[in-house]
């Protein structure tokens, strides 16, 4: 179990962590999200006493980090995929690791073969590529086959396989009791691995909860609608003040109505619909929704080439950016045409 | 105690339920100091240097000799006691230093090893894994410091006593009756192996503080080769108060302990020695304090 309590960072003028407070209990798998410089990989070096808090305390099963007897045993941690010595083999790094702990190097063997590094282990680091020195960096992590396991975006530059395997890793550990806590800016990875969640925003806490509740809590009424006449009943819907988007041909998504208003309104007015369906949002947009006002560092695309009526944005209807999210709430009428 | 039994039992035997103490990080330790091939390539670099500069260094002195009895100073020729007293007394040219003529490529390379040895930790991220592993943050600065205290003290002292057993033999012609039981030369070797594993030190404290291997190795090199050469510029300022200054640098201070006997005017052996230890304590506290209370 991990315990943060008012835990703040202060780095010269700016606050990179403001205070937060959260538990992250054992048995389930905790997702940390939160935009680039929201304060995840600050507050997890906190967490694991490389960087002191400026105020506000934060243990593991009750300890400081550096309390515990055999941290290796207690924590786990993958930090960063190249907190290790370029020159030296992965073999050798992991050798030199585990003998801190007195760990046999038949465990190194054993997290080698976990990972799947063994054709690799005896090459230099420092020529691995993104994903290998993931692998590498999560094959540290569980030498001490710990009771808690932190990962700083763990599936970074890792392969389907691997994050498949990533998924499956954390959901067994979790299941036999051990405390899992995982930061992703990939909500569709979180949606999948995670029991709970704490969303974080510019060094604050914007959401704690499970993953269900979250999405329920930001989802937005919405109904994909198939028409042949688009435009039509788009200035129909219009009439009435209801917001429209066109992201794929002869498709709409009409927010705020329920769908039996949609189908009476096209029926009165003789418009063919061929497909009327309830959506609701995924941990994606949900994501989106709660942190569009915390991002800290927005990628300024101003309207006109990110419009959603552009073919690029159809493949992508959820909004994949924040950029995305910020065209498609303003979209108005004239920019839909089919 | 709840939480050691329940990490026992999800502990497989494979992981061990071992704690970590000083001992385990020294091991981890000797192996990041053994598993990088650059450290064994300059580990016999610094060998091959040590002796064969060494060996260059004891030519020019036989050659000075050789100088001065055969053909002489000035019209006149020196008997070989004259010639071998005509060197400073104390400025490392005696006889019985001989095991040391290459001690200071030694110190070059080692100083720097040890500033690599954990700034490229620095440089590479993997003072993150380490300190993870060993929280408390000293025992890994304790473990590197004796790693590197044995590897200079081994090196230096084989190193000194190869290039005494080759370079004795070359004055064996003067009949000076240079050998082991020569006043000194069992103390020059035991000596140059503690100016060298100080330099260690020295370096290592550099590499932690500026955690940065080009900037620590310039700073090192600095102390121990540039400020002498500055020193001597010092005797030019007018008083005599500034002749007395060099001889407290570092390089010089050690170059007095590798000595014996009194010189006037200068410091003797012992208090030599105790200004360099200063040196490499002053050195050490601000590098302890600032890795405990740093962020990694």
């Amino acid at each position: 179990m991990i315990e943060a309590k008012g835990l703040r960072k202060v780095y010269g003028a700016k606050t990179a962590v403001d205070g937060i407070s959260f538990t992250v209990q054992p048995g389930k798998v905790t997702g940390f999200l939160g935009p680039n410089g929201a304060g995840k990989s600050t507050t997890m070096r906190m967490i694991m006493g490389l960087d002191r808090p400026t105020s506000g305390d934060v243990t593991i099963n009750g300890l400081h980090y550096s309390q515990h007897k055999a941290p290796l045993h207690q924590v786990g941690a993958l930090l960063d995929a190249k907190a290790v010595h370029t020159s030296r083999s992965a073999y050798n790094h992991l050798r030199a690791m585990a003998a801190t702990h007195g760990i046999p190097n038949a465990r190194v063997d054993e997290v080698i073969e976990m990972t799947g590094l063994t054709a690799v282990a005896k090459k230099k680091a420092g020529g691995f590529s993104l994903g290998m020195g993931q692998r590498l960096g999560i094959a540290n992590a569980l030498l001490g086959d710990p009771q808690t396991l932190i990962l700083d975006e763990p599936v970074n530059g890792l392969d389907p396989e691997g994050v498949q395997w990533v998924r499956n890793l954390a959901r067994y550990l979790a299941g036999q009791g051990k405390t899992i806590f995982i930061s992703s800016h990939l909500m569709s990875e979180m949606a999948q691995t995670a029991d709970h969640l704490i969303v974080i925003g510019r060094g604050k806490i914007i959401a704690d909860t499970s993953v269900d509740s979250l999405i329920e809590s930001q989802s937005r009424k919405r109904t994909l609608v198939r028409t042949s006449e688009t435009t039509r009943l788009s200035e129909l819907l219009a009439r009435d003040g209801v917001r429209v988007e066109q992201n794929e041909r002869e498709t709409l998504e009409v927010y705020g109505v329920e769908p039996i208003r949609i189908g009476q309104l096209a029926l009165d007015n003789r418009v063919l619909v061929y497909e009327l369906t309830p959506l609701t949002s995924s941990l994606e947009e949900a994501y989106f929704q709660l942190t569009k006002d915390e991002v800290e560092y927005h990628s300024h695309i101003s309207g006109g080439p990110a419009a959603p009526g552009g073919p690029g944005a159809s493949a992508v209807p959820d909004g994949a950016s924040p950029a995305g999210v910020a065209a498609n709430s303003s979209a108005t009428m004239e920019g839909i045409q089919s | 105690m709840s939480t050691a039994t329940v990490s026992k039992k999800h502990a497989g035997p494979s992981a061990g339920t071992h704690g970590v103490n000083f001992f385990r990080v020294l091991n981890s330790e000797s192996i990041k100091f053994r598993t990088l091939m650059s450290t064994k390539l300059l580990m016999c670099l610094t060998f091959v240097a040590i002796v064969g500069i060494g060996f260059l260094s004891a030519l020019v002195r036989w050659n000075f000799i050789n100088q001065m009895v055969t053909v002489g100073r000035q019209g006149h020729k020196e008997s070989v006691q004259q010639a071998v007293q005509s060197f400073p007394a104390g400025s490392g040219f005696d006889l019985y230093n001989l095991p040391n003529a290459g001690l200071n490529i030694g110190i070059l390379i080692m100083g720097s090893l040890a500033v690599l040895f954990i700034a490229s930790e620095y440089a590479t991220g993997m003072i993150r894994s380490t300190m993870n592993a060993a929280p408390d943050r000293l025992s890994t600065f304790g473990a590197k410091a004796l790693v590197l205290v044995v590897v200079s003290y081994v090196l230096s002292i084989v190193g000194g006593v190869v290039t005494f057993l080759i370079a004795s033999p070359m004055f064996a012609n003067f009949d000076l009756g240079l050998g082991w039981n020569t006043d000194g030369v069992i103390y020059s070797v035991f000596t140059g192996g503690l100016y060298v594993s100080g330099v260690a030190l020295i370096g290592l404290s550099l590499g932690t503080l500026l955690k940065n291997p080009a900037g620590g190795i310039t700073i090192l090199v600095g102390i121990m080769f540039v400020l002498p050469f500055a020193g001597q510029f010092l005797a030019f300022a007018p008083g005599d108060f500034w002749k007395y200054v060099p001889q407290y640098l570092p390089s010089e201070a050690a170059g007095r302990f590798l000595s014996i006997g009194h010189v006037d005017g200068t410091l003797d052996p012992w208090a030599g020695g105790l200004v360099f230890l200063g040196y490499v304590i002053l050195f050490m506290v601000p590098a302890l304090i600032a890795l405990k209370k740093r962020d990694v």
